[in-house]
């Protein structure tokens, strides 16, 4: 997949493959191009060449069948923020042409689980960046897709939920579903992930299962050598 | 928590660096994007034209040397001019908003700082400019009836009333945001906004008076009396000295003085709350939990008929949406008060002289109603902004999506517009004219519909994340006037059979019972023929249309 923008490459042609029943994390620092890869690959953003393929169907040119069994937390965008937890969760279920009864018990649950059930019929917008998060993610995993696709999941996310949302995806992966998410935090990739990707500057750099990348090191010294990190002299900003 | 220490004295910023911050944004803004260079020249060049025209205007009681004249445009002119800078951006175009008062909340600025800065950038601009130049006519005029010492005056009195102008503007609209925001002011804000609108009819009266009989001589009391309030003092000061009243310039630069200081106090006031109002939205309000289920409480209780599926999902979260979004609220309020105001005004004042009013005359004005609340819809997905991402990732066919942002607009809109035409027909004392208005309206506003649906998806453009409803970016003032524009024209032409309908029959009592029922036919047909096209297009274009209304972060 490639995609540009103006003159600027954001992402020069990556080519991922994702094994069903993985649990993926995609590493590269802030610009690498994650999200612009995470969002061409859930569609949408149209790539200028290249395409992607769910579980066998083409998000490009079948998007029907392949976003049904998509699930997406796409991140930096708003959600409809101006709807209580329980109408988004109402909302999305519908929206996915999923039955009103059904909507209605796997909302309370899930509201329920993420400890969201407390906020009642608070709008969205007035939640916190962690419940927001929370909220985002029941809305992904509300109709129970084959394939979740997370940017920057536990951004912002205090540690009781992390590990709650750590639990579930992980409740996920076990019971057949894949997970994809994209991070910079090296302890959660290294802790969830049984395959890992490191991206930088718009290409793959690493790629492979969790232990083929990292070999013998830590995964975070694996990525500043890729990324290409400087060290620090303790010379600069004496001052502060 | 305290943190104390001894401070270093801060050298506080001067205006000047906010004047080259605006610049600097404004020119970024354009940079490599051809078209929004296109279109601020075009802004500039229309703003231009118009300052030119008024220019002459001003000026031209200086070249007959007639110092009645001279008074009558002072006063009438600026008075226009200060009325129009504070209440057409609630109305139209929105407030500039470039530096957006909120980037400025972490800062450590004196609020004089800060406000001092943001009028002189303020002064920055297309309208800014166009107001200088029109009122620099005043100048011409006074220079030439009064001399050199006038002429002086005048351009004080010039300044003074751009000043004024500027935070007279910023002061209403910061004031309007703070209230529209909070939802227990909401309903006093709406009758406010009312009473601000309802000050437009009398302008009006005025224009019109002074149109129809050219007696200049009876309207010269009333201005001599606005040259002494708020509105034109500044702008008077210069003709006054060449009238021999240089006493008055004194009390003038006074009353324009203590307008200013007034409302700059209310200004930062209201200023300091919207800085506030963009770090937290407030406490979380507490929210009683509700036995319902959830999808029980995403449909409104209030529209039943609405299926539990996709399509009422979306109808539902729109109808929701129109009135918990400060924005989209702003806009219907706004139209509510257009809506009435503006046809009795017209048919009124049209009828007041020949004693009864046309049916071309009721077609024309409820076309124009009809058109101007279809409007609305002409930036409907820039109102979702990236939250439209969650209906791309669902895959929603376009045409279920368009037809139920239609259904939930309606349901605002149409009780309103019967409103209208009870409230004008009742006006005008003609209720066997209802079934025309109805028509009339149905017609209007379903081409409206049908014309803002492919406006919406070719022209949609971002809108900043701001709570401030009134807030549009600089350079898409100038796209939006010309798209909404664009949208009035194509909208009233395909209305237009309706009005020549009624211009060919007349009031023939036919048309009067046949014209309701045949407009509504014609606009519902018209709506309902544009889901499908343009939802054909939407399939094709979500992922651009997604782009183009994200905001740049």
């Amino acid at each position: 997949m490639v995609k540009r923008f103006d003159a600027k490459v954001a992402v020069a042609g990556v080519n991922l493959d994702v094994p069903a029943g993985s649990f993926y994390g995609l590493l590269g620092p802030n610009g690498a191009g994650k999200t612009t890869t995470l969002s061409m690959a859930v569609g949408l953003l149209r790539p200028d060449a290249g395409t992607a393929w769910v579980l066998g169907h083409d998000v490009w040119s079948d998007p029907v069948r392949a976003k049904a069994l998509l699930g997406v937390l796409p991140d930096g965008v708003r959600l409809f923020d101006r709807l209580s937890g329980a109408e988004l969760l109402a909302y999305h279920g519908l929206l996915r042409g999923m039955d009103p009864a059904v909507v209605d018990q796997r909302a309370r649950e899930l509201l329920d689980v993420l400890a969201l059930a407390d906020a009642g019929r608070t709008l969205v917008v007035d939640y916190s960046a962690g419940m927001k998060k929370k909220i985002g993610l029941a809305c992904a995993l509300l109709h129970a897709p084959r394939l979740v696709v997370l940017d920057e999941p536990f951004e912002a996310v205090d540690p009781v939920s992390a590990a709650r949302i750590r639990d579930i995806l992980h409740r996920y992966v076990t019971g057949g579903g894949t997970v994809i998410f994209s991070s910079h935090v090296m302890e959660v990739v290294e802790r969830l992930c049984t395959h890992v990707a490191i991206m930088a500057e718009g290409t793959i750099k690493r790629v492979g299962t969790l232990d083929e990348v990292r070999g013998e090191r830590s995964l975070e010294d694996v990525f500043v050598e890729v990324v290409g990190g400087r060290t620090a002299t303790g010379e600069e900003l004496a001052w502060l | 928590m305290a943190l104390t220490q001894q401070q270093p004295t801060l050298r506080q910023p001067s205006a000047a660096l906010f004047v080259r911050l605006k610049l600097r944004v404004l020119a970024n803004n354009m940079r490599g994007k051809s078209w929004r260079i296109a279109l601020f020249v075009l802004g500039l060049a229309v703003g231009l034209w118009w300052a030119a025209s008024a220019f002459f205007l001003l000026a031209a009681p200086g070249f007959t040397d007639n110092v009645d004249a001279a008074v009558l445009a002072s006063a009438l002119g600026g008075g226009l001019l200060v009325l129009g800078w504070a209440l057409l951006p609630l109305v139209f175009f929105g407030v500039d908003e470039t530096l957006d008062p909120a980037r400025f909340a972490l800062l450590p600025l004196r609020r004089r700082t800060l406000v001092t800065g943001l009028v002189a950038a303020a002064m920055i601009g297309v309208p800014a400019l166009a107001a200088v130049v029109a009122t620099s006519g005043l100048v011409i005029a006074a220079a030439l009836l009064g001399g050199w010492v006038a002429a002086v005056v005048q351009a004080v009195g010039t300044v003074a009333g751009l000043i004024l102008c500027i935070v007279a503007s910023r002061a209403v609209t910061s004031a309007f945001a703070t209230m529209l925001r909070s939802r227990r002011v909401r309903d006093m804000a709406a009758i406010l906004l009312a009473c601000v609108a309802a000050l437009i009819g009398p302008v009006q009266i005025g224009v019109v008076a002074l149109l129809e009989n050219a007696d200049w001589q009876r309207l010269l009391g009333p201005a001599r009396v606005i040259g002494w309030t708020p509105l034109a003092a500044p702008y008077t000061m210069g003709i006054d000295v060449a009238a021999g009243r240089a006493w008055a310039v004194p009390l003038k630069l006074l009353i324009t003085a203590a307008t200013v200081a007034a409302l700059l106090w209310w200004w930062s006031r209201t200023l300091e709350s919207a800085m506030l109002g963009a770090e937290s939205a407030g406490p979380a309000k507490a929210a009683a939990a509700t036995s319902d289920s959830a999808v029980d409480q995403l449909f409104p209780r209030s529209m039943p008929w609405l299926p539990r599926n996709r399509y009422g999902a979306l109808a539902a979260r729109e109808a929701r949406y129109w009135w918990r979004d400060a924005r989209r609220r702003a806009g219907l309020i706004t139209f509510a008060v257009i809506g009435v105001v503006m046809p009795v005004m017209v048919n009124v004042s049209s009828g007041g002289l020949s004693g009864s009013t046309s049916p071309v005359m009721i077609s024309l004005t409820m076309v124009f109603v009809g058109v101007i609340g279809a409007a609305s819809l002409a930036n409907q997905f820039g109102y979702d902004g990236s939250a439209y991402a969650a209906n791309v990732v669902a895959g929603v066919p376009g045409a279920v999506e368009l037809r139920a942002r239609l259904m939930a607009f309606t349901t605002y809109l149409g009780p309103l517009l019967l409103v209208i035409a009870a409230i004008v027909a009742a006006f005008l004392r003609e209720p066997a004219d209802i079934g025309l208005m109805l028509g009339s309206l149905g017609a209007a506003y379903g081409s409206g519909l049908a014309i803002n649906l492919f406006v919406s998806l070719h022209g949609a453009y971002a809108l900043p994340e701001t709570s401030n409803p009134f807030a549009i970016n600089a350079g898409s003032g100038v796209a939006k006037s010309l798209l909404s524009i664009l949208g009035l024209i194509g909208a009233t032409a395909v209305a237009i059979p309706i009005v020549v309908v009624t211009a060919l029959v007349g009031g023939a009592p036919v048309w009067l019972w046949l014209a309701a029922p045949a407009g509504i036919a014609y606009g519902v047909a018209a709506a309902w023929l544009a889901t499908y096209v343009v939802g054909d297009m939407l399939d094709r274009q979500m992922p651009e249309l997604l782009q183009a209304v994200s905001p740049n972060r």
